[in-house]
């Protein structure tokens, strides 16, 4: 066991000190704050970089990647309650993956939050943030994985709400923060189960944890009432929770919502990171999602795996159709997400951990990349979200701009020289081959095509044209001191990271192509070769053909709607609007998802809450009171009995207490001789009773 | 017949003799020295005196451990009574410290002697198994509290209350006696372990018991349940808590407590071993045991009833008392190794609470000049580090976690459940009980937090920040209040040490 491997733990601790020193921060020491996050991210960059390093050379030597530390929590009875963390591939992957962008957010916050007075609090949220989803990136239990989860979900609510003063923003944060809460459930009440059945939440455990031979082997076998596999049930309550994270049909509600809070926490937590770790989590579980009965089936998918890839494929499609509707920049990058999250939902159905987590690292850099620039513009814009407001910025803001494009071009999957086309490319390959059925393929091709129409309206009217800014925001921009009338490009500190993340969406796709899968087999714990023969694989080469083709497709489509003829003002219908006015009203309400929520689900819980709230007014509350005042008239009898009994004995006690009433005085009596009596009271009650008893 | 051997005496006796040798010269410092000087600073120098010779007490009984039983339990010294003692030597200095800033007496030399020499009756009832010396300290220790309770000639309330006290004690010590004599004539031995052998031996199993020896456990009771304040020998407590001067009162309610509660369960445990009876519900089988069901039972339903109706926050502490000696029988009743242990642990944790709340009692007279509960009107805006012990002791009274009553109930009922289901309907009723206490705690509580102070009250106080904040009272509260966390978030600090003592000595 090496020192990386013990000293993992350093990871997610270091930015969770930074974040606790960051809370007891004043307001003013705003630099202390930036620079202990930063710091702190840095070194547990570095350690991330070491840690895969070790990894790698692990796997280059033929050793066993994964490496776990274990360590007593607590004992409750005569068992312990084990946590630990572990290294392993997926890991790694991870741990680099969040420390680097989340890094480079770090550094685009300081620029993007420089007028905001709680720079300070920022810092200190994104700091946890960091730390509790390294921490969910390294668990070893279950336990600790959901511990960190809540954590995410805890932090994602502040940093949501974090202009909490605006009602929409504190309305998201408590919609994030509930609709998340009901997939934890699921996830919680799985966790419960699967405790229940194998006795242990660590995932590996020498071969005693839940994830390896033993414990599968006993739950596959197990069977519930209604003929389901434990592994199914719990596999498919797991996925509640990472449905419900990730933001998948039907519990996508909340994702659109929270791009109230800011934007670099748009890009860090609700597109980069935290919403992936739902996909991270069945990708962690996925020995339990694929467990089999018997050892024939290796190749037929599992009832788990099959649901995940149609809420999947469901969802990316979903999405995609309403992204097409949207105005606001940030909105329409959300939907883009949740459908992109679908994709790679699709991908761990159908093609292993190694398909989704490839989609997941690409997307990471290219949508934060897109987040980031679509900051850029807001900045650039004096706070303007609405694409309609916008227009012309490829002249004022070129750098945000061919960052902007590399994003799109990336999300977009255009051929060959984006990451974006060759993670998608192998989802839909593995679609195209998956045995139960080819509709998840046709639905993932759709959706591609609608990901590259929206993203060209998007590009459209945001870069391209004259500017429509001035007159929009004439009333806004004397309010406000530091407006310019112009669009201005943004600070170095903004636009480095943004190049940076450029760069990494072209050449990221590199390390995953057919012909080269040096990041499938590095999950896969397997050694890796270029041959270009790959390409020649049947079924392949058609379908790349055929999704660059949809792609092209989608870029003309978007052209021709949006591009041909410049967007006249802010006013003007959108031009698919026009043609399809129905559709596209339906498309701009998300279908009406919110209002059918608002409608039964809402209704039904408020009618509960009034039925509650009524029963604990008059039903319980009555139980209580009448119980109180039981209490109450039992002392006051007591009470009085007391004077009775004591003053019982003298006539002067009696006497006394009809004279002055008060009570308590007499209670006591005050006479020492009806003391005394009372202990020969006592004395011959006492010996009457024992002596009562000796004789029964 | 064996030999006395006095120079071993003499070494067992060493910390009750450093604390009379303390005591003595505290009143000769303060007689011979300090005549002339003002009452603060003589009560600071006499009290720091007498700390010192129960310091030197303490240290000489943690570094000499010895296991002695000195003619068949005339005089003990084990792991068992060395805790005790050392338990009542810390009250006692806590005592001493918190009366510092009392201006009641002008004699405080001899306060600080009676004190001492209180300690020093109660560290000989402790440390004996044998009917005379119980008997002959509980009147040294007995005698000292009358005549503290009525130390402040100021207010007729005290001596009234003393008078009243002696009266009470003088009747129950006079039945003790009694029945001491009946089990001298029923054994022909004062020792505990030798009557408990003379019961075993008279009574073949399922023979009724000797109604003498019936005769003998109801005066015992009354003797020991004058001391703990059960119901209905509970009389003189509200009196005398009420009249007392607060140091005196808060001894009383302490230390006094913590050895009666001691000798108690070792004379029923152990001395009466083999008539023990039955108190299981509907099956009652003569013996001690039901007589002292019936007693808790009682002290515990009274107590907490008629505390709620209470107007004075020191009479209310005395019914207080009364339901936690009701408490505490509950675990002699049981009278097992483990009840023993989580009675020590209750009494202590117990002792420091209440003689805290009685210190804050005595710093809120000292300002408003009463303690009824509409003094305490808004004493957390006036003196919240006061306000904040006071609701530290009340809930650990009250028994709410983490504080150290909490964990005292919580073990004490475990216990007594762990011998036997018999008791449940008596664990039920406790705690059915300690539901009840929390309403008048939290009336004080109320009282303090939320409540506005009325115009003279706080116009008085205003007066009375000119004397100054007792300083060394208040560190010494502020201390007890944290040794009631401290021993409610790690119980193990004390009951590894009460546990280790119980196994060494056996009970």
């Amino acid at each position: 066991m090496t020192w990386i491997v013990q000293n993992l733990w350093l990871v997610p601790a270091l930015p969770t000190v930074a974040a606790g020193i960051g809370a007891l921060a004043r307001r003013r020491n705003r630099v202390l704050a930036a620079s202990l996050a930063i710091g702190s991210m840095s070194v547990s960059f570095l350690l991330s970089v070491v840690a895969f390093a070790h990894v790698l050379s692990l796997g280059n030597r033929g050793l066993a990647t994964r490496q776990v530390v274990d360590f007593r929590w607590f004992q409750f009875g005569n068992q312990w309650l084990k946590l630990g963390w572990m290294l392993d591939p997926l890991t790694a992957v991870m741990l680099v993956m969040v420390t680097f962008v989340g890094l480079l957010i770090f550094i685009y916050s300081v620029g993007y939050m420089e007028h905001d007075e709680n720079f300070t609090r920022f810092f200190c949220f994104l700091a946890l943030f960091a730390g509790a989803m390294l921490g969910v990136v390294l668990s070893n239990s279950l336990l600790l994985l959901f511990m960190c989860w809540e954590l995410v979900g805890l932090t994602s609510y502040l940093l949501i709400g974090f202009w909490y003063h605006k009602p929409e923003a504190a309305a998201a944060a408590k919609k994030a923060f509930i609709v998340t809460r009901i997939g934890d459930l699921g996830f919680f009440l799985g966790m419960a189960w699967l405790y229940a059945q194998s006795g242990t939440l660590l995932f590996y455990d020498n071969g005693a944890g839940c994830l390896e031979h033993a414990a599968l082997a006993v739950l596959v076998v197990h069977v519930t009432a209604v003929g389901m596999a434990a592994s199914t049930g719990i596999a498919l309550l797991i996925f509640c929770g990472a449905a419900g994270k990730s933001g998948q049909v039907p519990l996508h509600v909340w994702l659109p919502d929270a791009m109230e809070g800011p934007t670099p926490v748009s890009a860090l937590i609700h597109a980069a990171t935290m919403v992936a770790a739902g996909v991270f989590l069945i990708a962690r579980v996925y020995p339990l999602m694929s467990a089999h009965a018997g050892p024939g089936l290796g190749l037929t998918p599992t009832t788990a795996l099959i649901v995940v890839t149609w809420v999947g494929a469901i969802t990316a499609v979903f999405a995609a159709l309403i992204a097409i509707a949207q105005y606001d920049i940030k909105r329409i990058l959300a939907y883009s997400t949740i459908s992109q999250l679908g994709y790679m939902m699709m991908g761990l159905g159908v093609g292993g951990v190694a398909v989704g987590m490839f989609h997941l690292i690409t997307h990471a850099f290219f949508k934060s990349l897109l987040f980031l620039g679509a900051g850029s513009v807001i900045h650039g814009c004096n706070g303007e979200q609405d694409i309609r407001k916008m227009g012309g910025l490829r002249k004022f803001m070129p750098i945000t701009f061919l960052a902007y494009a590399v994003g799109m071009l990336a999300l977009c999957g255009f051929p060959l020289f984006f990451s974006g086309f060759w993670s998608k490319d192998a989802i839909l390959h593995a679609a195209s081959t998956w045995s139960v059925s080819r509709t998840p393929y046709y639905l993932g091709a759709f959706g591609a095509l609608l990901t590259a129409f929206y993203m060209t309206r998007q590009v459209y009217y945001v870069f391209a044209g004259a500017s429509r800014l001035d007159a929009s925001t004439a009333a806004s921009a004397h309010a406000s001191s530091h407006a310019t009338a112009t669009p201005h490009e943004s600070p170095a500190i903004m636009t480095i990271p943004l190049t940076i993340l450029a760069a990494f969406a072209m050449l990221l796709g590199f390390v995953g192509t057919p012909a080269w899968p040096w990041f499938q087999s590095f999950l896969q714990d397997r050694g890796v070769a270029l041959h270009l023969a790959a390409f020649s694989e049947p079924g392949l080469l058609p379908v790349m053909l055929s999704s660059s083709l949809i792609v092209l497709l989608g870029l003309a489509l978007g052209w021709w709607f949006y591009g041909r003829k410049p967007i006249a003002s802010a006013e003007a219908p959108d031009s698919f609007g026009r043609l399809q006015p129905h559709a596209f009203s339906i498309l701009g309400h998300a279908f009406y998802v919110d209002a059918l929520y608002r409608a039964t689900l809402l209704r039904l819980n408020a009618a509960w809450s009034r039925i509650c709230d009524w029963l604990d007014r008059w039903v319980w509350n009555g139980a209580v009171q009448t119980v109180s005042y039981t209490v109450l008239a039992f002392a006051w009898l007591d009470n009085l009995v007391d004077t009775k009994v004591v003053n019982a004995g003298f006539d002067e006690g009696c006497e006394t207490v009809s004279r002055s009433g008060q009570v308590l005085a007499l209670l006591q009596g005050g006479r020492v001789q009806s003391y005394l009596r009372m202990i020969g009271v006592a004395l011959v009650a006492l010996a009457v009773f024992l002596l009562w008893g000796a004789t029964r | 017949m064996s030999t006395v051997n006095y120079a071993q005496l003499w070494q067992l006796a060493l910390p009750q003799v450093i604390v009379v040798a303390a005591a003595l010269i505290a009143l000769a410092v303060d007689l011979l020295l300090l005549r002339m000087r003002p009452t603060h600073t003589r009560f600071t120098v006499a009290a720091l005196l007498g700390s010192l010779g129960c310091v030197l007490a303490i240290v000489r009984l943690v570094l000499a451990p010895a296991q002695v039983n000195v003619l068949d339990g005339t005089l003990l010294a084990n792991p068992l009574t060395h805790l005790v003692q050392v338990a009542l030597l810390v009250l006692a200095i806590a005592t001493l410290l918190m009366a510092t800033n009392s201006r009641f007496t002008e004699h405080i030399g001899e306060f600080v002697l009676l004190i001492l020499v209180a300690t020093v009756g109660s560290m000989f009832l402790a440390s004996s198994q044998d009917l005379l010396v119980i008997f002959i300290s509980l009147e040294l220790l007995s005698l000292s509290l009358y005549i503290l309770t009525a130390f402040d000639k100021h207010r007729p309330h005290s001596s009234e209350a003393a008078l009243k006290y002696f009266l009470f004690g003088g009747m129950s010590a006079a039945f003790l006696l009694f029945g001491f004599s009946l089990l001298y004539g029923l054994s022909n031995s004062t020792s505990l372990p030798r009557i408990a052998d003379a019961i075993h031996a008279s009574g073949a199993t399922g023979s009724p018991l000797n109604p003498l020896l019936l005769i003998a456990i109801v005066t015992t009771v009354i003797g020991f349940g004058f001391k703990v304040a059960a119901f209905p020998f509970h009389f003189w407590a509200p009196d005398v808590y009420q009249g007392a001067p607060a140091p005196s009162a808060g001894f009383i309610a302490s230390a006094s407590k913590v050895a009666s509660f001691f000798i108690f369960f070792q004379i029923m445990a152990v001395g009466f071993a083999g008539a023990e009876g039955s108190a299981a519900w509907m099956r009652f089988t003569t013996g001690w045991v039901p007589v002292l069901a019936v007693v808790a039972a009682l002290s515990m339903v009274l107590g907490n009833l008629v505390a709620i109706v209470q107007r004075s926050v020191r009479r209310l502490l005395a019914y207080s008392a009364i339901a936690h000696a009701g408490y505490m029988l509950l675990a002699i009743a049981s009278h097992t190794q483990q009840s023993l242990g989580a009675l020590l642990y209750y009494v202590i944790t117990y002792a420091l609470a209440t003689l805290g709340a009685f210190g804050v009692v005595a710093i809120v007279e000292h300002r408003t000049g009463g303690d009824r509960l509409s003094d305490f009107d808004g004493l957390s805006r006036r003196a919240p580090v006061l306000s904040g012990c006071m609701f530290i002791f009340l809930l650990s009274l009250a028994g709410i976690p983490p504080l150290a009553g909490f964990f005292g109930k919580f073990y004490l009922f475990v216990s007594v459940l762990g011998s036997g289901p018999g008791l449940l309907w008596l664990v039920v009723l406790a705690i059915a009980m300690s539901a009840v206490s929390l309403y008048y705690y939290l009336q004080v509580l109320k009282r303090i937090y939320v409540a506005n102070p009325s115009e003279e009250v706080a116009n008085a106080s205003a007066d009375a920040t000119t004397i100054g904040t007792p300083i060394l009272s208040q560190a010494v509260v502020v201390l007890l209040a944290a040794g009631v966390v401290l021993f409610g978030c790690a119980p193990h600090l004390l009951l590894h040490w009460i546990d280790a003592a119980i196994r060494t000595t056996g009970f």
